[in-house]
């Protein structure tokens, strides 16, 4: 009953929110007196999120845009996951590093979209790239935190207790100590990689949440381009949701 | 449990003109510890104490490999301390239990690094929780585990590798009174069965005179050794008796020698008792 209760009680704030965001909306529409192409009441989009539900399409644009981001994603942490290890735990490397990642790491994906499609063209490779830089950063800077905010007395218990190498104290001290850090990295970069789907799939996608928020503003169907923004959004909500459960496997509150 | 020490594991230390300074190469070097002479039997409970800064805590590190001496040589047996070794045990103020690990493998951390197979060391670790009196909280996290538990792990970890001594930096410092009287009751215990060599150091004149059967006081710094005497009371010591007051009276003649000049140094007066 107590689960049910506290589900109840993270869910209903979403709730009202979601039911002050329609009424804001539905006002809008009453007042502004918008033409239907522009801007098209509650219900309508709600009819053409069913439809897109029953006919199936609506999954295979969620499938395409999911895809693209776990593959991205999976790809970054493989190489900022080592690179963040070894930053923070060589200084000399760290130094040498920094100053590269710190020169890209301002730029915006969006900026990348021209070097994307003249280097691997309009196919998957360009929009994976544009994920790619969307969640690297935060992966690899949680990382390096992650390493250097070990406490250093688990360091010393780690030699004490006979970790003889710098290999093995690594494995069984620095990366488990690290390990809720780098989860969080984790958490926001895909958070970071989700946002970026528009960015990548701008690039002449036939499929995706991103094309269709852009095939509906070409043919002039903003409850498409309304209903595509709402299930990036609520997909965003679920996934982070997933990850807080995975996060609080690994952290053990101090 | 018989009285009689079981044979194990221990060696004495021989500390001999080990002195630390800080920063040697930059334009303001700090002597935190003069070259000190210090003999240590196998087996003895010495304790250490000393106004803050006095290089107790200093001279603790070198004898665990943290600090390389910028003289002298401490040696463990007749081996030179380099480097930090399993044999070498330490037990530190803030616990330093791994987090990611239930106390069960916290306590059987080191038996692993010593390529204990997997059964014989959960054995062992257990035997050890039960030591301390922890036999129902192996499967706990330790987060789970209140101040005075999570120290008993630690010393249950620090046992379970057998190491020949056992370096303790105020270990009871982060604990209320009465955790603290009654880990130092249970330390005692455990230290009467198997009589290793143990180096404690303490902010507390009293844990001191209790625990250890030698005190050796520290001046403020740069750190010297300003007395060494044997505490020769039967255990279980009482606090209030009056050989017990003897010896903490001389202890803090010295000390408040020191603070005295710890305090003038800082520009206070006075005299001051814990």
């Amino acid at each position: 009953m107590k689960s049910v209760a506290r589900t109840l009680n993270n869910i209903l704030p979403y709730v009202y929110a979601f039911a002050f965001i329609i009424a804001i909306w539905q006002l809008a529409v009453i007042f502004s007196n918008a033409h239907v192409a522009l801007l098209p009441p509650p219900l309508l989009a709600a009819r053409t999120f069913i439809d897109l539900i029953i006919s199936g399409e609506l999954f295979v644009h969620i499938g395409a845009s999911l895809g693209r981001v776990v593959v991205a994603w999976f790809i970054s942490a493989s190489i900022a996951i080592p690179l963040g290890l070894a930053m923070g735990h060589w200084k000399r490397f760290e130094h040498i590093v920094d100053p590269v990642v710190e020169i890209f790491r301002p730029i915006s994906p969006l900026a990348w979209i021209p070097l994307a499609i003249l280097w691997f063209g309009i196919g998957e490779t360009g929009k994976i790239f544009i994920i790619f830089i969307a969640t690297f950063f935060p992966i690899l800077l949680n990382t390096v935190s992650g390493v250097k905010g070990v406490n250093p007395v688990l360091v010393r218990a780690g030699y004490v207790l006979g970790c003889k190498t710098d290999r093995e104290l690594f494995l069984k001290v620095i990366l488990p100590a690290a390990m809720p850090t780098i989860i969080v990295g984790l958490r926001i970069s895909f958070g970071t990689g989700w946002a970026a789907i528009i960015a990548a799939e701008l690039v002449a996608a036939q499929v995706g949440l991103g094309y269709l928020i852009a095939d509906g503003m070409e043919i002039l169907r903003s409850d498409l381009v309304l209903v595509g923004m709402a299930v990036i959004g609520i997909l965003g909500i679920m996934i982070d949701s997933v990850f807080r459960v995975i996060n609080n496997r690994f952290t053990w509150g101090d | 449990m018989s009285d009689t020490p079981q044979i194990l594991n221990t060696k004495g230390i021989s500390i001999r003109q080990v002195g630390v300074t800080f920063g040697a190469d930059t334009e303001e070097p700090v002597e935190a510890l003069q070259p000190v002479d210090l003999e240590i039997e196998p087996g003895e409970f010495i304790a250490l104490v000393g106004p803050s800064g006095c290089g107790k805590s200093t001279l603790l590190n070198v004898l665990a490999g943290f600090i390389k001496p910028s003289t002298g040589t401490a040696l463990v047996g007749d081996e030179e301390v380099l480097k930090p070794d399993i044999d070498h045990g330490m037990v530190f103020q803030d616990y330093a239990l791994f987090p990611w690990l239930n106390v069960i493998d916290n306590v059987a951390f080191g038996l692993e690094r010593q390529g204990i197979a997997k059964a014989e060391r959960l054995r062992r670790a257990q035997e050890n929780l039960d030591m301390v009196g922890l036999t129902e909280f192996s499967n706990k996290r330790v987060h789970e585990l209140s101040g005075g538990m999570k120290q008993r792990v630690a010393i249950a970890r620090v046992f379970a590798t057998d190491p020949s001594i056992i370096l303790m930096d105020e270990p009871f410092g982060a604990l209320d009174a009465l955790t603290r009287r009654f880990l130092q009751h249970q330390l005692l215990e455990i230290w009467q069965r198997n009589r290793k060599t143990v180096v404690f150091v303490t902010h507390s004149v009293q844990e001191a005179i209790y625990l250890a059967n030698r005190v050796v006081v520290m001046t403020a710094r740069p750190g010297r050794i300003k007395l060494d005497r044997k505490i020769e009371l039967e255990h279980p010591r009482d606090f209030s008796a009056a050989n017990f007051r003897a010896y903490e009276k001389t202890v803090y003649d010295q000390l408040d020698e020191e603070l005295a000049k710890t305090f003038q140094l800082e520009g206070g007066v006075g005299q001051f008792h814990d």
